[in-house]
């Protein structure tokens, strides 16, 4: 009895002195959070902090699930699955209009202003030339914000001169191809493929958005959102989950091509296409994400803009404040 | 052991303690509680509106919505779709079930083709039906149709076969042909069963009109209700529930009265 308890003193100083010399992996599990992605760019820093061993590193077990929709993330987030996710902002703000608090914004991993488009064909050189032809688009997603922002930009409207056609991102290149539509709003990996099909080219993109030009803000910006609950109690995880996240942003602007070895799995492009896709996006630095998130932030007073704007679109019913669900203190 | 007299008296009516009108103020009465215990757990916060928004909410998406002329728009655009696609379907069902149902050789043809088109959802046919039609209103009417059309041959087949066959015995050896046979014994007999079974495929016809809502459309109450959850608007998404609700409950009232006028000779 009394050498188990030597023994077990001996376990215990020899876990505490780990500790201390730097060997934290040794002396704590790894703390779980659960990640919400999907292959879209704005989850790439995650996937390759997770798949490069960095979040290992930094003590961090994250298990990712993959949703097809930023609404299906989010949702998943309200119910308490998610720990942490990336989403479009568009999702974020309409919950954030109806109030609801169970999340908080953490970081924005990037600015995607040339993945993501109206594509047409040939014949159309203008967005006058679209009058009378239909468009095909992800309801509530934020090409549909791209697209009626530029229409009502140009003095169109949607039903009176053209039509806008709801259809799944998945579906969008077929109809496409089958002249179903006469043009597609899209982003990246579609809005990539669509651009490849012949007599096809981009007529706006992210960079027409009307608030890109004063924000540099794109229809619908990534943002990590962190869930309350868990951030409350596990801050600690959450700062370690942004700091991964910023290690692979590094090695995206670094390295590319290494960057891209990882990704394929997840995004099933060519290394070239990968490499392509993620030099068409700027990756943000963590410095760079202090100056965009603390306030008064660009990228929280554009994100407070594009909320007015989806008010004015009849996307949401009321703009939030949306600097109220701004949390800096894990950067 | 003493003999028992039983002394065998007519039973009396039972009386019914509750009336038609009283029946109808309970009904009344319960809703009114379900709703003020709805609203109450939302109001004071047990329940975060986000995952249920309270009836008040729901009334007020509705009047904003009417106010803005999509409510209307909606439930027009959902209810054409469903009466054309319930109207070819049952209009393709009921003679084919006829046939189906009488006759043994036509079954062993259609039934494993039948077998094979029975368990598929209606949205499962979205793929297709989008390469065959495109982003048509024919796309969203033949989903409907292929949602309800086996459903209904089923129905039309079991009521055929129902028919008492000592009837047709009975009019064939009257001297009855088969048309007569048909058109006065078997018909007649199956309506009733088909007329039941095709109000279930009613109620079945508007959970296909949600799927085929899914994809390529604008208006809708399925496409209400799928827009709605994109943007968390769950007011949106219970109020497109609820009248999917009550225009099954009026298509079945109305169904009802189609219902006696034709079996007017029942009665």
């Amino acid at each position: 009895m009394k050498q188990t308890r030597r023994q077990l003193l001996k376990q215990t100083l020899a876990l505490a002195a780990a500790g201390s010399l730097g060997m934290p992996l040794f002396a704590r599990a790894a703390t779980v959070l659960n990640y919400g992605g999907s292959a879209w760019l704005g989850h790439y820093p995650a996937y390759i902090a997770m798949k490069s061993g960095i979040f290992s590193r930094l003590g961090l077990d994250v298990r990712w699930q993959s949703f097809s929709t930023s609404s299906a993330r989010m949702a998943a987030m309200m119910a308490g699955n998610l720990d942490v996710a990336g989403t479009g902002a568009v999702s974020a703000l309409a919950l954030m209009a109806n109030g609801a608090r169970q999340f908080e914004l953490i970081a924005t991993p990037e600015n995607f202003g040339r993945v993501e488009g109206l594509l047409v064909r040939d014949d159309v050189n203008s967005l006058a030339d679209l009058k009378g032809r239909k468009i095909g688009v992800t309801f509530a997603s934020s090409s549909h914000v791209l697209l009626l922002d530029v229409l009502r930009q140009a003095g169109l409207e949607d039903a009176r001169d053209v039509t806008i056609i709801n259809l799944p991102a998945s579906d969008l290149l077929a109809a496409y191809r089958s002249r179903q539509i006469d043009a597609a709003a899209a982003w990246t990996p579609q809005f990539n493929k669509i651009r490849a099909q012949t007599h096809t080219k981009v007529l706006v993109d992210d960079t027409q958005f009307s608030l890109y030009k004063a924000y540099k803000m794109t229809p619908g910006p990534d943002v990590f959102v962190a869930r309350t609950a868990f951030a409350k109690t596990n801050g600690d995880a959450v700062k370690r989950f942004l700091q991964g996240c910023f290690e692979a942003n590094e090695m995206i602007m670094s390295q590319p091509e290494e960057a891209a070895k990882y990704l394929v799995e997840l995004t099933q492009l060519s290394i070239p296409e990968q490499v392509a896709t993620l030099k068409d996006a700027e990756w943000f630095t963590l410095a760079q994400q202090k100056a965009l998130m603390q306030q008064p932030g660009n990228f929280v007073t554009g994100l407070q803009k594009l909320a007015e704007m989806l008010v004015n679109l009849k996307q949401i019913d009321k703009a939030p404040q949306v600097k109220q669900w701004v949390r800096t203190s894990y950067l | 052991m003493g003999t028992h007299v039983l002394s065998v008296t007519p039973a009396a009516p039972r009386r019914q303690w509750l009336g038609g009108g009283a029946l109808a103020g309970l009904s009344v009465l319960s809703l009114v509680v379900f709703l003020g215990a709805w609203e109450a757990v939302c109001r004071v916060g047990l329940v975060d509106p986000v995952f249920l928004p309270p009836p008040s909410q729901v009334l007020h998406r509705a009047v904003v919505m009417w106010q803005q002329h999509t409510l209307l728009m909606n439930i027009v655009a959902s209810a054409r779709r469903v009466m054309v696609g319930f109207l070819a379907a049952a209009l393709a069902s009921i003679p084919l079930g006829i046939m189906l149902g009488t006759s043994r050789v036509a079954r062993a043809i259609f039934d494993p083709i039948l077998s094979f088109l029975r368990p598929l959802p209606s949205m499962s046919w979205i793929p297709l039906t989008l390469l065959w039609f495109g982003i048509t209103e024919t796309q969203k009417y033949s989903i409907v149709f292929m949602g309800a059309f086996a459903p209904a041959l089923m129905y039309v087949i079991e009521a055929t076969r129902d028919v008492d066959p000592i009837l047709i015995r009975a009019a064939r050896n009257l001297g009855a042909n088969r048309w007569q046979v048909m058109r006065e014994v078997i018909f007649p007999g199956c309506l009733p069963q088909i007329l039941s079974g095709m109000k279930v495929i009613l109620g079945l016809s508007w959970t296909c009109v949600i799927s085929a809502e899914l994809v390529a459309a604008r208006e809708g109450l399925g496409f209400m209700i799928m827009n709605g959850k994109e943007f968390f608007q769950t007011d949106t998404v219970v109020l497109g529930m609820v009248l999917i609700s009550f225009t099954v409950l009026v298509t079945d009232i109305v169904f009802r009265w189609i219902q006696r006028g034709v079996l007017a000779w029942q009665r």
